[in-house]
Formats: structure tokens, sequence, C-alpha cells
């Protein structure tokens, strides 16, 4: 069983490489001068070790602008995703209704379509509304996709729940509004927050839509503005590493938080086993 | 039913459009089917079909073998296999545009940027700095390793659960009929695998098959078309040459293959709900 072991510690410590180092590379390059970047020194530590890409990030670039523009998407994106979410996920797993089977797999299929095949069209849906080069075409195309995934990991938690509970509140003299918001909301609050982290996660990494609806420089989200910076100015590479950094630390930082719940969720909701 | 009309709404006109010769600024006018006869005879076009190919079978591919490899390591951890587990999870939560940056810079030609130039010049294995990039061939493993990378972590997560839901007592009676530890992997533990690997090569075929974000940003379907893709090279047709039509029409090339796994992925995604 030895011999197990030491491939266990092998196996283990060689995903943990594979996966850090890519990370630890851009976050080095963050903290390095131009000069150490431009000449390759000293390359596997930042010496001498610098915030000036940060600061200079922070003051130079329309980049805090950037970071409002995704906070404020991701936000509403989530709220309005979450109350669809929880309205139709409770529709589809509690009430009978007919059809109820064939709106569970048109969720499904819908969360499928890949946004490569719509955005175009969307693209002239959302120009005919008045919508693009405004963080409003945001807010109308990433439901789509959210609403859709959410909503099906919300039907697998309400599926989950029992009924039993519901039912004494529905003898009890309660209505279905009150059955659902004082009973079963709090009991599916994990399930509820976690597909609420995972409608902020994906609204804030989106790019296709947030590409092509929005030109406006002082209306675009992170991921695009990321990408103006490496075509835009090639001078400051630690810039960029900065700005990666800090977008990915607030996804990372959720997900510390509530991993558990959401590798659970995935179980439970898309592919368990 | 408003995330339905965003969406069917959409698509109606998606296939509406791509029966004519729209070009920004000008009126449309009916073609029929002249933009998929021009695109069935263009050459680029079928170069991005191929790219397009090999970039979602080798992404594909590699991910379930590293994904199971990863999934028997966790599973053979006998302790902090949460925390393993969380922090390989890292590169599926993390923005494809920040993970397609990153790789751009792993790769870059310029030792101080790139860290292969940078790693093998410094230990002397290199003795000048090699531009991955620029060929072809090497652009495509460039863009297929990203995708990668990104990928098989969800992966292994995902065989982790399914390992974990095969019954114990199935290794123990192989173990006492002397069975080798690959006869049982490959009689027990693939086997119990088997719906899980399927759920998700088949969900990851539709979403890599139509995947913009890694090509667009590591390599803009360069160089030449070498890495386009059906996404890249729609977005590229309808936005910089301004061929709406065209461009949805390429789009539109990847339905009938949609057509086919959708409803599949999904009776196996309802299958399981129902049991």
């Amino acid at each position: 069983m030895k011999a197990w072991k030491v491939a266990t510690i092998v196996g283990l410590a060689g995903f943990s490489l594979l996966v850090l180092v890519p990370f630890w590379w851009i976050a080095s390059m963050s903290f390095k001068t131009y000069e150490q970047i431009q000449f390759a020194q000293s390359i596997y530590v930042p010496r001498p070790f610098t915030w000036e890409n940060y600061t200079g990030l922070w003051l130079d670039t329309r980049f805090p602008l950037w970071l409002r523009n995704s906070a404020i998407t991701a936000v509403v994106v989530t709220a309005i995703t979450t109350v669809i979410a929880c309205l139709s996920g409770y529709a589809v797993a509690r009430l009978r209704f007919p059809g109820r089977e064939s709106v569970a797999s048109l969720i499904l299929i819908l969360y499928l379509v890949p946004p490569a095949l719509l955005f175009i069209p969307l693209y002239r849906v959302l120009a005919e509304l008045g919508a693009t080069n405004s963080l409003w075409s945001l807010f109308l195309s990433y439901p789509t996709f959210t609403v859709p995934f959410c909503t099906w990991l919300l039907i697998g938690f309400f599926k989950a729940l029992p009924t039993e509970l519901e039912e004494a509140a529905l003898v009890d003299g309660a209505n279905r509004t009150q059955a659902l918001v004082r009973v079963l909301l709090p009991l599916a609050a994990p399930g509820i927050v976690a597909s609420a982290i995972f409608a902020f996660t994906l609204s804030w990494n989106e790019f296709l839509y947030a590409l092509i609806f929005i030109q406006d420089e002082k209306s675009i989200t992170v991921p695009v503005g990321l990408n103006l910076l490496i075509y835009g100015d090639v001078f400051h590479w630690g810039q960029l590493m900065a700005a990666s950094v800090i977008t990915t630390v607030p996804v990372v930082a959720l997900y510390m938080f509530i991993h558990r719940w959401m590798v659970e969720g995935l179980a439970a909701g898309s592919v368990k086993g | 039913m408003l995330v339905v009309g965003l969406i069917a709404y959409p698509f109606y006109r998606a296939v509406s459009l791509s029966f004519t010769d729209k070009l920004v600024g000008y009126p449309e006018r009916w073609v029929g089917l002249r933009n998929y006869i021009y695109l069935v005879n263009d050459d680029t076009f079928r170069t991005v079909v191929r790219n397009s190919l090999v970039f979602t079978v080798a992404s594909v591919a590699l991910k379930i073998l590293t994904g199971i490899a990863m999934a028997l390591v966790l599973n053979a951890t006998w302790r902090w296999r949460n925390f393993f587990r969380g922090l390989l999870l890292l590169p599926w939560i993390t923005s494809t545009v920040i993970i397609a940056l990153t790789w751009r810079w792993m790769f870059d030609a310029f030792p101080g940027r790139g860290f292969f130039n940078s790693v093998l010049l410094d230990a002397g294995l290199l003795s000048r700095p090699i531009a991955f990039m620029a060929t072809p061939e090497g652009a495509m493993a460039a863009v297929v390793i990203a995708n990668w990378w990104r990928g098989f972590p969800f992966f292994g997560v995902s065989y982790l659960a399914g390992m974990q839901s095969i019954p114990g007592e199935l290794y123990e009676a192989a173990s006492v009929d002397g069975a080798s530890a690959w006869r049982r992997f490959w009689h027990i533990t693939l086997p119990g695998l088997k719906h899980v690997i399927i759920v998700t090569t088949l969900l990851t075929f539709i979403f890599t098959i139509n995947d913009f974000n890694i090509v667009y940003v590591m390599t803009r379907g360069g160089p030449g078309t070498a890495t386009q893709v059906f996404a890249t090279y729609s977005y590229e047709v309808a936005f910089n040459a301004l061929r709406w039509g065209r461009g949805v029409t390429i789009s539109i090339f990847v339905v009938p293959l949609l057509i086919a796994l959708i409803p599949l992925v999904s009776r196996y995604l309802l299958r399981e709900r129902t049991a």
C-alpha cells in the first residue's frame, strides 16, 4: 500500500502545481517593475517588489469604472435571476399544471443553446429596443443564460425538500405565497445562495455579449476592458496582470466562502453521477 | 416566458437573416440559400470546420483523461480531500478571458513575459526564445491547452462524485476474487462512471464547439486562419466584414449538431432527476 500513498501524494502535488503555476505567474508579474518584466530579471520572485502596477491601474486607466460596471451588472442580473428562478423553479417543482414536464425540458434546452448562436440576432433585437451601448443590454441579455441554469438548479433543490412542512402550513390556513415565503424559501436558502453565486459568477465573467453590445468605453465591463488593455497599450504588462488579479479575487473569495455548497449544488442540480 | 422570448425570437431572426444578404447600413434582400452555398464552397469556412473539430475533440479527450486521473488521485486522498478539491477547481471558476490572457503570457515569445521561455532559458535548456504561438500547430496547441486547463477540474470533480457513489462492496468482492488494481478499475470504476462521462462529454462538446472567448483572446483566430473556429469566424464576418447575413449562417451550420445532441443530453439529465 506504501506505493499507492506515494503515487497519491505525487499526483496531488502534480495537479496542485499544474493549477497554481499559471496563477502564480500572473500574480508575481503584477508585482514586478516594468524593467523586471522587460529584461527578464529575477523571473521567479518579484524583486524589487512594487505596487506601482496597482496604483497605475487605479489612477491612470478606466479600470475602476469598468469594475463598477461589472459589479452593477452582476448584482442586477443576480437579483433578476434569483427572483425569476425561485418562482419558476417552485412552479415546476411543486405546482401541478399541464405540460409541467415539458417546461422542465424546455428550461434545460434553453440552458444548452450556446450564446455564440444568438449574438448577432440578439444584437439586432437590442438595437431595435434602443438598449445597446448601455448596461441595459446586459441586464436584458444575461438572464437568457442565467435564468435557465439557476431554475434548473432550483427545481432540484425544491424537489428534494419534504412536502409535509408546506402541506402543514397550507392546512394551518396559510396561502400558497405564505407557504412559499415563510416555509419553503428558508429551507431552500442554501440552494438559493448557491444559485445566486452562480448567476453572479456567470455575469461577472461573461465576455461575448459584453464585447458586442457595448462600444462606449465608459460602459464596458472588466473582461472587455482587459482586452482593450492588451491591444491598446502594449507597454503596461504589469497593469494588465494587476487587473487580472483584482478581477479574480472577488470570485475566488466568494467561492471559498461557499465552495462546499457549490459542489453539492452542482452534484444535486446538474450532473449527479 | 420572457426568457423564452428572448431566446426564441432572436433564433427566429437568425434563421431569417441567414437567407438575406444583410450588410450593415443596407436593407436586407432575400437571397435564398446563397449564403449557405457560398460557405460550403468557401475554403476558409472548411478550415473553420476542421479547426473547430480539432479544437473540440482534442480538448474534450484531454479533459476526460486528466479528469479521470484527477478523480482517482482525489479519491485516494485520505486527508484534506475537500481542500484539494476546492483548490483544483480554481481554474473552473476563473473568468475564461483571464485564463486566456494567462496562457497567452505563459506561451509568450518574450522571456520575462512568457513563462516557458523564461524558465527554459533560465535553466539553460534553450539558447533563444521560441515563438510558440507563431506556427499554426503551436497556436492550435496553445488554445487547446488553455481550454483543457480551464475544463479538466470540472470533469475531475464530477468523476469523483461518480466514483464515490460506486458501492465499496464491489471492490471488496473483486479483491477477494483476486482482481488486480487495473482490472478493478477497468471492470468496476469505468462502468460505474459511464453515465457521468457521457453527460460531461456531451455538455462540454456543445459548449466547446461554440467557444469564442479562448480563441478570440489568445489568437484572434490566427496566425492566418489556423485557429479560426465557428464563433470567432462568425464574429469576424459579422462585425469586421459587416456581412451579417453570412455571419449568422456560419453559426447556423452548428444547429443540426445541436439538434442531435441537446435532446440526448436532456434525456440523460432528466432521467437522473426522476430516478
